[in-house]
């Protein structure tokens, strides 16, 4: 009797509701909130090879975090991130953005045109490093000869070991890799502007453009925050294009902190200074989503 | 008495014969890999050892050491592991490696005084063997014949030195047709100081001497090949697969790169190659290669260390099998293979094999190869000179091996 009354509290009223919450925060407990804090913590222990399965290690201070700071290639690193982070999330809005206003006109066959733009959003990033390799290789790629035939470039451009270039070749195929989630998001949004206000704006005379500036960009302001945001995320997460392209290198030139993070972690098990690097990240991600969020209520509350 | 005897007798009669009886389950990771040696070597100890089951799980390369690393911590570690020979020293200066000096010293299998220098000192750490290397593999010069001949050069006669090296590559190169004389691997990782450390070597630097005046010449070599354009820029990230596929390509006239190349080379190549000695600084100058390859390792925790031993010995006692169906040079140097495959190339591959040095051994090597890399790249993309790059990967080496 016990049980089928508990059963029935669990199942109705309260008892399912916390059960619930229990559960969700269980979840993130474990999943999110645990690795996340003993990355955190470890970046205030000194971490050996054979030390990660204990909580316990000596205290490091903020040793970690100074010697991260004395390295000679801690400020390029942090240069290239801001470059690789900015120039990706301007042309991924950019490019998405003209694209979702394009797919708008509803010409026949556009929906279907657009969905096939995911194609390259759902392949894999390795897969995408290693088709963009191909392109870019130096003296038999396929930009060259593409640039070659057109009378463009002389030369070779040697787009991944040419310390000048290396950066700009992973941040070209980063923005290409997130154009089409960029364009789905903001054709939501757009299509979910109600078109009378257009044809009223067009009754009084608003061009395209002023339609455009007064209609659009303002009813869009809370999906452009969050695909900013967002944007932010998914670039600073964005690792498997640069193993995939350059390893960072030549020389670091391309190298941008989430990959320093992994290196320091796995390849010369710096296990501290790769979590100091993550960590730093995190904290950068908090401010990206706290101003986030507070842009999104103030939005709401107009 | 006599019955008190007897039973004691009895009772260990049956408790030998159940030891023997119980099958014992080894725990073993194997490097996933398409010629499956230990798979192979697995099947057939199992075959002669009923009493003995081998469980093998496949481990990337890119892991293993990740993979130990956490299974060490975790204790959780198989009874038999393996380790790229440089990383041995770093794991076994943890003290979690079991010490095989005794059991090979009292081995009936195993004579230590056959081992190729090379590995074995790679395996070792303060004087105690903690790895079983399965064999050595080396780097050599692999030359296109045709494109020597269509330069007028002597395919009989391959460069030896660093000079003729240069000279040869400059008659190889065709800017035209994107073709370069010479090809090496500088890209960002362990795989450009597994390359350059032979060049230095020769000139008598090494690791722990990295900015002496031979290594500085060294690099300064590797930076003129490129800055010529005789190599190409591509160097800095191609790995030595990709640069074998460039050789294959016949884009490429003469690649330094390792004897696991073998195989795929006799499959896919369509022109007249073939392999000489690495070259040397100057004639006379001595003789250096690298050295790769895995090591076995017994964790201390394992619980079955004699069983996994005795699968060690019957890898060593297979040894003359290694070159001709597996690719590589055999641990023990009198193994050597019947009728052997690619009969120059070996030739070359077991004299090269003698001069072959490893890296480290060091507990950091890790930190010590990234301190290398970032001098050879940051000297190639002229970043910095080949001394101030070599000084300041010295000054890291000094204060990681103080």
């Amino acid at each position: 009797m016990l049980q089928s009354g508990f059963a029935r509290y669990l199942r109705d009223g309260k008892g399912f509701e916390g059960t619930l919450i229990v559960a969700a925060v269980l979840y993130l407990l474990v999943f999110a909130a645990f690795p996340l804090l003993y990355t955190v913590l470890m970046s205030f222990q000194e971490v050996d090879m054979f030390t990660l399965g204990t909580l316990v290690r000596p205290f490091a201070g903020l040793k970690n975090y100074t010697d991260l700071f004395q390295r000679p290639e801690f400020a390029p690193i942090v240069w290239n991130t801001v470059i690789f982070v900015t120039l990706s999330i301007v042309f991924q809005l950019a490019i998405g953005f003209a694209l979702a206003l394009f797919f708008l006109q509803d010409f026949p066959g556009s929906t279907y045109v657009r969905g096939l733009f995911l194609a390259g959003w759902i392949l894999p990033a390795l897969v995408v490093g290693a088709v963009w390799r191909w392109i870019f290789a130096g003296d038999f790629g396929v930009l060259n000869y593409a640039l070659q035939s057109l009378g463009l470039i002389d030369g070779q451009i040697y787009w991944l070991s040419d310390p000048a270039y290396a950066l700009y070749s992973v941040i070209i195929a980063n923005i290409w890799l997130g154009i089409p989630f960029n364009m789905i998001l903001l054709s939501v949004g757009l299509a979910g502007i109600p078109g009378d206000v257009y044809e009223a704006a067009e009754m009084d005379g608003a061009n395209v453009f002023q339609r455009f500036l007064t209609i659009t960009l303002p009813m869009m302001g809370p999906t452009l925050g969050a695909v900013v945001a967002l944007g932010v995320i998914f670039t600073l997460q964005q690792f498997d294009l640069v193993a995939a392209l350059t390893q960072g290198g030549p020389a670091n030139s391309s190298n941008v902190a989430q990959y320093w993070s992994w290196q320091m972690s796995f390849q010369t098990y710096e296990i501290s200074g790769g979590a100091t690097v993550a960590t730093m990240m995190i904290a950068l991600v908090i401010v990206v989503a706290v101003i986030y969020v507070r842009s999104v209520q103030r939005e709401q509350s107009f | 008495m006599m019955r008190k005897l007897l039973l004691g007798l009895v009772f260990s009669t049956a408790a030998t014969s159940a030891v023997i009886a119980a099958p014992v389950t080894l725990q073993v990771w194997a490097l996933d890999e398409p010629v499956h040696f230990t798979e192979n070597m697995a099947k057939e100890f199992e075959a002669k050892n009923p009493d003995i089951k081998l469980d093998i799980k496949l481990v990337n390369f890119a892991n293993i050491l990740n993979d130990t690393i956490r299974a060490v911590s975790t204790n959780t570690a198989p009874d038999l592991l393996m380790l790229d020979n440089p990383d041995v020293a770093s794991v076994a200066s943890h003290d979690v490696l079991l010490d095989l000096s005794d059991r090979i010293a009292a081995s009936k299998v195993v004579d230590a005084k056959n081992f190729y220098p090379g590995p074995i000192n790679q395996s070792t750490w303060k004087g105690k063997i903690y790895g079983f290397p399965r064999g050595g593999n080396t780097l050599g010069l692999y030359y296109n014949a045709d494109l020597f001949k269509a330069a007028g050069l002597d395919p009989t006669k391959p460069p030896q030195t660093w000079d003729e090296i240069s000279a040869a590559a400059a008659k190889l190169t065709d800017a035209k047709k994107r073709q370069y004389g010479f090809g090496f691997s500088a890209v960002a990782t362990e795989e450009s100081t597994f390359q350059f450390l032979p060049w230095a070597q020769s000139a008598g630097g090494d690791f722990n001497a990295i900015n002496t005046d031979g290594s500085v010449r060294a690099l300064q070599f590797w930076q003129k090949l490129v800055d010529d354009k005789v190599a190409t820029p591509e160097v800095l990230v191609l790995n030595q697969p990709d640069l074998g596929s460039q050789f294959v390509a016949g884009n490429i006239g003469m690649i330094v790169t390792g004897c696991w190349e073998l195989p795929r080379f006799a499959n896919e190549v369509k022109f007249d190659w073939r392999v000489a000695l690495m070259p040397v600084e100057k004639a006379g100058a001595p003789r250096a290669s690298a050295l790769g390859e895995l090591a076995y390792a017994v964790p201390k925790t394992s619980a079955h260390p004699d069983e996994a031993f005795k699968f060690l010995e019957y890898i060593y006692s297979q040894s003359s099998r290694d070159w001709n169906e597996y690719g590589w040079l055999p641990l023990d140097q009198t193994a050597t293979p019947k009728d052997p495959k690619w009969p120059e190339a070996y030739a070359v591959f077991a004299e090269q094999m003698k001069y072959a040095r490893g890296r480290g051994p060091s507990p950091v090597w890790p930190k010590v190869s990234k301190a290398i890399q970032v001098a050879i790249q940051d000297a190639l993309t002229h970043k910095t000179d080949a001394k101030a790059a070599l000084d300041t990967a010295q000054s890291t080496i000094d204060g990681l091996i103080k």
